[in-house]
């Protein structure tokens, strides 16, 4: 079968098969859809978190003027807003980045291959950054409720304690745990994409993204860090170390 | 906001000119009619999202091929029906066509759904007339490879027409 041949099936083709032709209203309808892409997921998830994070941020500032004169909340509040000012920063930035990476408008290869770098570099930073504000939030939120219940912060017994830790991990956990999942799967779909397209751009692409792990490294152990003193500051808020907020 | 619903309406109106790219793409991706609709809205949103990144570098066809192409591509979602391809083109499009000219448009269908993903793209740009440069800059992969890929995909889909006849 010759080149021909084969181009007179194509066009044969689109001769017999009318496609439905959409008018401009249907496609602006569609335009202004929601899109079930898997790369808009992780968009909507750090925007989401920023958004979270902007509220956590806005709690904290909230409770530091209601315990205004309460040294020990104070300065756990300006600890709480010191740390979230450079993260939400970070996962602003992350989201840049996410977006060049998740641009449609590049060649295939790029796209598939900064996709790839970014999942296998930076969504685990993603995921770190997303995880830690749940405490934040845990902690803005219940010292608004703390303050609204008791006007006070009430010092936690050590059942309390316990529940609500294992309610933050467990959110920390699952999130991890199912955002892992699904990006599992989307790294094997891009791999084998990339490998079909080249047999060369995956290996390429692999020893971009280990130089990539080897500078982010850096990143991740300052966000594990965050995550640390975030249940640190917690254990401060709820344990009132010698001291209760009236 | 009123230049941003302008700027839709003007966008939806460039689409529709040049919708059949699109829809090109989702018959040979999407198999069903509600797959091929999904896909075909899909590939409007993002190219919807893309477009304010669109500087005249490319040809629009160009960059509409590119951003069509990877949405199909990078598309991993749960399809909702499995249609075959016998089944889904004597049921729609293809009623009304001569039975001889049916059967070698399903051939080719059929085989060219066989291919992986990234052959696919291959196959359906160099069956749309575009240029091995043309080509390489969509997939952004070189001339060479292109050419080289191109006689391996046409030899597998030959030998695939002539298994299926």
């Amino acid at each position: 079968m010759n080149d021909k041949k084969l181009k007179d099936m194509w066009n044969k083709a689109e001769t017999l098969m009318e496609a439905s032709a959409y008018e401009s209203s249907s496609i602006e309808q569609f335009i202004s859809g929601r899109s079930n892409d898997t790369t808009q997921k992780i968009r909507n998830m750090i925007i989401f978190d920023l958004v979270l994070k902007a509220l956590a941020l806005c709690a904290l500032a909230i409770d530091f003027v209601l315990y205004f004169g309460t040294t020990n909340v104070m300065s756990v509040t300006v600890a709480g807003v010191a740390i979230l000012i450079p993260l939400i920063f970070m996962q602003y930035k992350l989201l840049n980045r996410f977006s060049e990476a998740a641009d449609n408008g590049q060649t295939t290869r790029n796209k598939l291959a900064s996709m790839l770098t970014y999942l296998k570099t930076k969504f685990f930073t993603t995921l770190l950054s997303v995880s830690g504000t749940y405490l934040f939030v845990f902690i803005a939120g219940s010292l608004l409720y703390f303050y609204a219940a008791y006007g006070y912060v009430r010092p936690l017994d050590g059942v309390d304690f316990v529940v609500f830790l294992t309610f933050i991990i467990l959110g920390i956990v699952l999130n991890f745990v199912v955002n892992h999942g699904q990006v599992k799967y989307h790294i094997k779909h891009l791999e084998i994409c990339l490998n079909d397209l080249n047999d060369q751009n995956l290996k390429l692409v692999s020893e971009n993204i280990e130089l990539q792990r080897k500078r982010d490294r850096a990143n991740k152990l300052l966000l594990a860090l965050v995550l640390v003193l975030g249940i640190l500051l917690l254990i401060i808020v709820f344990k009132n170390i010698g001291f209760i907020a009236k | 906001m009123k230049n941003r619903n302008a700027n839709k309406t003007e966008f939806s109106e460039l689409i529709e000119k040049h919708q059949a790219i699109i829809h090109k793409i989702t018959m040979v991706y999407a198999n069903g009619q509600s797959n091929r609709e999904d896909l075909f809205q899909e590939i409007c949103l993002q190219l919807w999202r893309s477009y304010p990144r669109f500087r005249n570098e490319s040809k629009f066809s160009t960059w509409m091929y590119r951003v069509a192409l990877n949405t199909a591509i990078s598309d991993i979602r749960k399809k909702k029906t499995d249609i075959h391809f016998e089944q889904l083109h004597d049921n729609d499009r293809l009623e009304t066509a001569p039975s001889d000219e049916k059967e070698q448009v399903k051939l080719l269908y059929r085989a060219i759904s066989k291919l992986n993903r990234i052959d696919k793209a291959l196959i359906l740009l160099w069956l749309e007339e575009k240029s091995y440069d043309e080509i390489a800059s969509i997939l952004g992969i070189s001339k060479t490879n292109v050419s080289v890929k191109l006689v391996r995909i046409k030899q597998k889909l030959e030998e695939m027409i002539f298994k299926i006849q």
